[in-house]
């Protein structure tokens, strides 16, 4: 039951992620259309002509396995072998500075924010 | 045949990995750095081509549609959260967006990395779908921009942690927006490792993030240069 349940909402995400390709290719929006597909069923939902229960199981499964689907792409850099053997190291640093960098100074802006917003 | 194996060895490798990662919380036995290792090592040592490869595996990477899509029902649960927080997430993730742009290409500047190198690392602190649109539209390249973000995810994870424990950041808010502005996905899975609190406003930080990525990046790329 469970797995009948899910196989049933994934594919109806599935659906809707398609849907929003589609218009995007359609109206010839620059993004992709899984952004189109959130705001789609977040508006279903608001507006109850869907409920939760209708979805919430698969997507927990696809939000629970995320990163299993990223897997196959990682694998993708073997295609660019001379180009990581010559600048790996340069990729390494840039982007481990860069994720530090981000990651200090959104904390911070954060932490600033939410403290002044409790003032309001 | 050999499309078929490679699927099959991704589910095992990932079912493998989730299973020893439960047992000992290693960065190192994240799925998402020892699967890839595993996986590339197999492809070179059995000379399978990355097209074969990719054949069998083509649907795994697909179903990133419907599970950002999944991400309307965090969302949607935690609306009151987001409503409450709305003006701290929208500054946070705009200021998170600028300086992950800039660091990103200045950083690869100091590198000496090439312009169309720099145009793909611009989009890497987004989700994979999104990032790789954007690296397309200003001249980066794709695959690349890929690998760049899923780099990002590791580096995230790694320093994630130490950053959370050394710098004083205590409010849930702020610790799933650190995450899901430094490391997308992975850092989501993260914060919700600490708290479904922290997971929420990460997925949404990651959401948002894209969005604003998409429409400050084709405009501040180029002054970059």
């Amino acid at each position: 039951m469970y797995i009948l349940k899910c196989i049933a909402q994934i594919g109806g995400l599935l659906g809707i992620a398609l849907m929003g390709n589609k218009l995007t290719q359609v109206f010839d929006l620059h993004f992709p259309g899984s952004i189109l597909g959130i705001l789609f069923i977040f508006l279903l939902l608001e507006a109850k002509i869907i409920s939760l229960e209708w979805v919430e199981t698969g997507a927990n499964l696809l939000i629970a396995e995320l990163i299993l689907f990223f897997i196959p792409s990682a694998v993708g850099v073997v295609q660019y072998k001379q180009l990581i053997i010559t600048n790996g190291a340069s990729f390494g640093f840039v982007i481990f500075l860069s994720t530090v960098t981000v990651m200090i100074s959104t904390g911070l802006l954060a932490e600033f924010l939410n403290k002044i917003g409790k003032g309001r | 045949m050999l499309a078929g194996f490679s699927f099959i060895i991704t589910i095992l490798s990932y079912v493998g990995a989730k299973l020893l990662y439960r047992k000992k919380q290693s960065v190192f036995l994240s799925p998402l750095v020892i699967c890839p290792f595993v996986l590339i090592s197999l492809l070179l040592s059995f000379h399978v081509s990355l097209e074969t490869y990719s054949a069998g595996t083509q649907w795994i990477t697909d179903m990133l549609q419907p599970a950002i899509v999944a991400f309307a029902v965090p969302l949607y649960k935690y609306r009151a959260l987001l409503k409450k927080y709305a003006l701290e997430i929208a500054l946070g993730v705009f200021g998170g967006s600028i300086i992950a742009i800039v660091s990103s290409v200045m950083y690869g500047k100091l590198f000496h990395l090439t312009p169309q190198l720099l145009d793909s690392l611009a989009p890497r602190s987004i989700t994979t779908p999104i990032a790789m649109n954007i690296s397309q539209t200003i001249g980066g390249l794709p695959a690349m921009t890929a690998s760049f973000v899923i780099v990002t995810g590791i580096a995230g994870i790694v320093a994630g942690p130490f950053i959370l424990k050394w710098l004083p950041i205590h409010h849930q808010v702020s610790k799933g927006m650190l995450l899901g502005m430094g490391a997308h996905g992975a850092g989501t899975a993260q914060a919700y490792e600490i708290g479904s609190i922290e997971g929420a406003i990460a997925s949404l930080t990651m959401i948002v993030a894209g969005i604003i990525t998409i429409m400050v990046a084709p405009i501040l790329v180029p002054h970059l240069h």
